[in-house]
């Protein structure tokens, strides 16, 4: 009501102090709520209707005023009709979600999924990142014979280079293959170049002590074309780690000896504990040690029926179980193979 | 390997900070492990790999140092001031093994004394680690440091025969024995190279001298050996006798065979000078003249280029090899790229030529001399072009991601486990192929280590009692991985690739709805990897070793029908019960792999129950193929619902409850025709199966 009005009249007043004391009472439910409602707001019968007919009794020069003071009152109890409506339907909702309400914290009942060994999964991202670079994925056994693990290699036979390999022999002369270099040989011989494999598994060296497992895996890689150099090598390998670690990652080619290649080279990579800073895991270097590589040797393509004048290519291998340890936090080696399931149902792809 | 900075210094001028002397050297292959200090020298830990035992003295390492620092190299004099007497009359030298000793050479030093080395060759075997022993001795484990040429001086006048007797170079015969110098008498054979006077062995050719010959403080007169071994006669000799002496590390790895002669004369020099003494004239030299030690080769520089990726100045190569000592012959003419090359002696068998003549070194051997000097580290990367992928990934990879992932998803936790284990173990659980022996190590780490997997069972059994123990309310893993079968042939192994599976003990809690984890459990994981390849497997009843009677079976691949796994109680109990099954991945190739799915009715379906009891040794096998044979028409789909045994089923029996489903294609089915049907079925199951007491 606005002041230009002037002030409300008794009649107007009284009108509202009676809608007001019976809202008061019959304003808690929803069923008192529909009487109040046909009391007062009925389209028949109403007060508000009855005090509209009413002004047909009033004096002529009255019924302005007294018009006023009905649409004024309408309003009112429209008003305070749809209000209480409001509070109803609020107290209603608020009802019905409290007795069907459940405890959205209480735990959800997970799926019982299991779990894929730490090592599968390195193997994996290795294959995926040397798949688009078009390698595909070659195999061989695990119990091997001397030529391919050794005299195809270019290990001649009773030499100081196959003692650093610690062989497992089984009692008619074969051995467990010490690398799956051995895959590189059977993957030359039985296809010509262009040749891009990687070779992932099992191999086995007898070494068994805290920092050595007597059984690791490998991931070895080799590529044989025309036009094969060392800067490819050094590309490849350089794309590779980039995309296992970080872009960041950079390698260090340092010289070696394999028989199998040449030039050799052992590859650091920025040691991904300190980001290359120096810390206990590298012995403050800066660098791990990871992956060793090396051009083809001529006397491995020959002994391949591959031509070395015409083709050439590089090999490299490297250790996954300490990228796997790196990666998910392990510190030793013997803790991937006691099949922990408290350990193993931890590890996420 | 260690070496003294200021031994190498004697050779050669060093770089002020030895820090950039480490740099360098490991820039070219020659890894610095380690630089300390001792005294007032720097002492460089060396890691020289076997191709490089020209580098296994401070000489040669020096000459390495020389190239890399384009400083000179000095060379040791070997010059003895020498007597009238002329060595070739006083001793005589016999080779009767020219493959196993293609040379000897050897020179005398008279009237020597005895005594501890001068300060300065103290120090020098100090420096690194050596003790120093009287001054002859020393003075060939100089040399030995030095130039790399392992040398032996004998007491003269102790060789049988001699002055003027005859050595020899011979096998041993059989029943010969030799007390060495570290005092051990050795039984020889005719395998082993021995040094013998005129009547038996005085020495192991290339690996250590006999006891009764050595120069003691009464020697007056020294004989010094410095011979060419053959590197698989030296590590046949030390590898039979279980020895290992820095003679046979070098000849293993093959030593200068041109240096012997230098190597004598350089001692006997030092041995007069330190020990005094008359140093006969001339060195007593017999060799296999029919032998050289040269290779020769050709360097193509474009080449060169072509395969590093990166362009060589000819000038750094020439003055590399030289340097290195390799004859560079560029007679072409200066326009000429292609040189020839002549390999050093101390090269020789670092540089295996090629099969065909003339037998040159491969060109490769060449590039690598010149890209280690070069710097790998100074070579651009680059990827190579070879267009498209190599080849698409194979069947049985892609088999094994699918089962790895499956049963991942089934909630087994994957396993890897050793190849090899107890014997004992592998024979405990079933074989897929009875027959095949299990595969022994001939050197195992340990008799639970000794025999290769031919079931990935045992292992996964162990896993599962190890996580038990640890408390581990239940267990759910898998491995896959090959197992070994020795073939009846002969040859490599058959390594068929399994999967195995272990289960059991109490999954989750009552708010996690809680399953006690059974046989079926582990079934049915594997029913359903078959399921996801197409392939059906039917169980036989089986006793099979290691499971509990009446509770395993052999898995059988209904196409084909060939047995391809097995599963079972674990027989042995230890806590909750175990369950095993284990299944050739082979298996499941080649399955129904039609990806077409069946159209599922638009109408509504009807769903019936039907329980009935039957004796409870009646296999659910019968009864599944009895429905597949009575099946009535629109009947969809059917399953086991419930067993039951327990009040209100006699004794011997066990009350089964189906649930059938029934669906038409074309319109709705009613619940009369549904009825019809399916008491038709009840009732020639209940005919044929039915408890009759
Ligand atoms: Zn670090």
């Amino acid at each position: 009501m606005s002041a230009g009005e002037g002030i409300a009249s008794a009649r107007l007043g009284n009108w509202i102090e009676g809608f007001e004391g019976d809202a008061a009472e019959r304003g808690q439910t929803r069923a008192q709520w529909e009487l109040l409602r046909i009391h007062w707001a009925g389209k028949k019968q109403g007060v508000v209707r009855g005090l509209l007919e009413e002004i047909k009794r009033i004096e002529p020069e009255q019924r302005r005023a007294y018009g006023e003071d009905v649409n004024r009152f309408k309003e009112h109890v429209e008003r305070r009709l749809s209000a209480i409506d409001a509070a109803l339907a609020a107290r209603e909702r608020e009802a019905a979600r409290r007795a069907a309400a459940v405890d959205v914290t209480l735990p959800g009942r997970r799926p019982a999924l299991g779990s894929l060994h730490p090592v599968t999964l390195v193997i994996a991202e290795m294959e995926q990142i040397f798949a688009e670079m078009g390698y595909s994925v070659a195999e061989g056994p695990e119990v091997e014979d001397d030529y391919h693990n050794f005299e195809a290699l270019n290990f001649p036979a009773d030499h100081p280079a196959r003692d650093t390999q610690d062989t497992f022999f089984l009692e008619d002369g074969l051995l467990l293959r010490t690398h799956t270099s051995p895959v590189q040989i059977r993957t030359m011989l039985a296809r010509r170049p262009p040749i891009r494999v990687i070779c992932p598994g099992r191999v086995f060296r007898n070494d068994n002590d805290l920092r050595h497992s007597p059984m690791f895996h490998q991931v070895e890689g080799l590529a044989v074309a025309e036009g094969i150099t060392v800067g490819h090598l050094k590309g490849t390998i350089l794309a590779f780690m980039r995309r296992l670690f970080s872009p960041e990652t950079d390698i260090r080619m340092r010289p070696s000896f394999f028989p199998f290649t040449e030039p050799s080279a052992e590859v650091d990579v920025t040691c991904q504990n300190c980001r290359g800073q120096g810390c206990e895991v590298c012995s403050g270097t800066g660098w791990m040690e990871i992956l060793g590589c090396g051009m083809v040797d001529p006397r491995v393509l020959a002994g391949c029926g591959i031509d070395p004048d015409v083709y050439s290519g590089f090999a490299f291998g490297m250790g996954v179980d300490r990228v796997a340890m790196n990666r998910y936090g392990i510190p030793n080696i013997r803790l991937l193979f006691d099949n922990d399931e408290r350990l193993l149902r931890q590890v996420r792809g | 390997m260690e070496f003294s900075c200021q031994w190498l210094a004697q050779y050669v001028d060093l770089p002020a900070d030895p820090q950039e002397l480490a740099r360098r050297l490991t820039a070219a292959g020659l890894a610095v492990e380690g630089v300390s200090t001792h005294g007032d020298d720097t002492v460089l830990d060396v890691d020289v790999t076997t191709n490089r035992p020209d580098c296994m003295n401070h000489f040669g390492l020096a000459r390495e140092i020389a190239v890399l620092f384009d400083v000179p190299l000095r060379r040791p004099p070997a010059a003895p001031a020498e007597d009238l007497e002329r060595t070739a009359e006083a001793a005589r030298v016999t080779l009767d093994d020219l493959e196993g000793c293609p040379r000897f050479t050897a020179r005398l030093v008279r009237g020597v004394r005895i005594g501890p080395s001068p300060e300065w060759l103290r120090r020098r075997l100090e420096s690194i680690g050596l003790r120093p022993i009287n001054n002859v001795v020393d003075v060939t484990n100089f040399i030995l440091w030095e130039l790399g040429q392992p040398l032996h001086a004998y007491d003269f006048a102790k060789l049988a025969g001699g002055p003027g007797g005859t050595i020899v170079v011979r096998r041993a015969r059989a029943g010969e024995t030799l007390v060495t110098l570290d005092g051990v008498e050795r039984e020889l054979d005719p395998e082993i190279l021995v040094i013998a006077d005129a009547e038996r062995p005085v020495g192991l050719a290339g690996v250590m001298g006999g006891l009764a010959s050595e120069v003691t403080a009464e020697t007056r007169d020294v004989l010094i050996e410095g011979a060419h071994f053959d590197r698989k006669a030296v590590r046949t000799t030390a590898k039979r006798l279980g020895m290992h002496t820095d003679a046979s590390h070098r000849f293993e790895r093959g030593a200068d065979p041109e240096i012997c002669g230098e190597a004598v004369s350089r001692a006997a020099a030092l041995i007069a000078e330190v020990a005094g003494g008359i140093v006969p004239a001339g060195v007593l030299d017999v060799r296999d003249t029919t032998k050289t030690w040269t290779r020769h080769g050709r360097l193509n520089l474009a080449k060169l280029d072509a395969f590093a990726g990166v362009h060589v100045d000819p000038a750094d190569a020439e003055r590399w090899l030289t340097g290195l000592g390799f004859g560079v012959d560029r007679s072409g003419g200066p326009g000429e790229n292609v040189w020839g090359i002549t390999v050093p002696s101390w090269r020789y068998f670092d540089f295996q030529p090629r099969p065909e003549p003339p037998h040159e070194t491969y060109p490769q051997d060449l590039y690598e001399e010149v890209l280690r000097v070069f710097g790998l580290d100074r070579i651009p990367a680059a990827l190579p072009g070879i267009p498209g992928a190599d080849a698409p990934r194979a069947e049985n990879l892609i088999r094994r991601d699918r089962v790895r992932r499956q049963l991942a998803a089934s909630g087994y936790a994957e396993a890897i486990h050793f190849a090899f284990l107890d014997p004992a173990r592998d024979a405990a659980f079933p074989s897929l192929r009875p027959a095949a022996q299990p595969i022994r190590l001939a050197n195992p780490i340990s008799e639970q280590l000794s025999v290769l997997r031919r079931s990935l069972v045992p292992n996964l059994v162990e896993t599962a009692r190890f996580n038990q123990r640890r408390g581990l309310p239940a267990v759910r893993t898998f491995e896959i991985a090959n197992v070994f079968y020795e073939r009846a042939q002969g040859g490599i192994p058959d390594q068929p690739e399994h999967v195995g599976l272990v289960c059991g003990g109490r999954l989750g809690n009552p708010w996690e709805r809680e399953v006690e984890l059974d046989l079926f459990d582990l079934k049915g994981t594997v029913d359903a990897l078959a399921d996801a390849f197409g392939i059906r497997l039917e169980a036989r009843p089986a006793d099979l070793p290691g499971v509990l009677a009446g509770n395993s079976a052999e898995l059988l691949r209904v196409q084909g029908g060939e047995v391809v796994g097995w599963f079972g109680r674990v027989a042995e109990q230890e806590g909750y019960p175990l369950y095993a099954a284990e299944l050739a991945t082979a298996a499941l190739a080649g399955g129904d792999v039609s990806l077409k799915v069946e159209l599922p009715s638009r109408f509504p379906g009807i769903s019936a129950d039907f329980t009935f009891t039957h004796a409870l040794d009646t296999p659910w096998a019968e009864i599944e193929r009895a429905i597949r044979e009575l099946a009535p028409p629109d009947l969809v789909a059917w399953k086991l619902k419930d067993r039951y045994r327990g009040p209100g089923v006699p004794e011997g029996a066990v009350n089964t409850t189906l649930s059938f489903h029934y669906n038409a294609r074309e319109r709705s089915l009613t619940q009369e025709e549904v009825n019809a049907r399916q008491g038709a079925l009840n009732q020639e199951l209940e005919r044929r199966f039915g408890w009759k007491g």
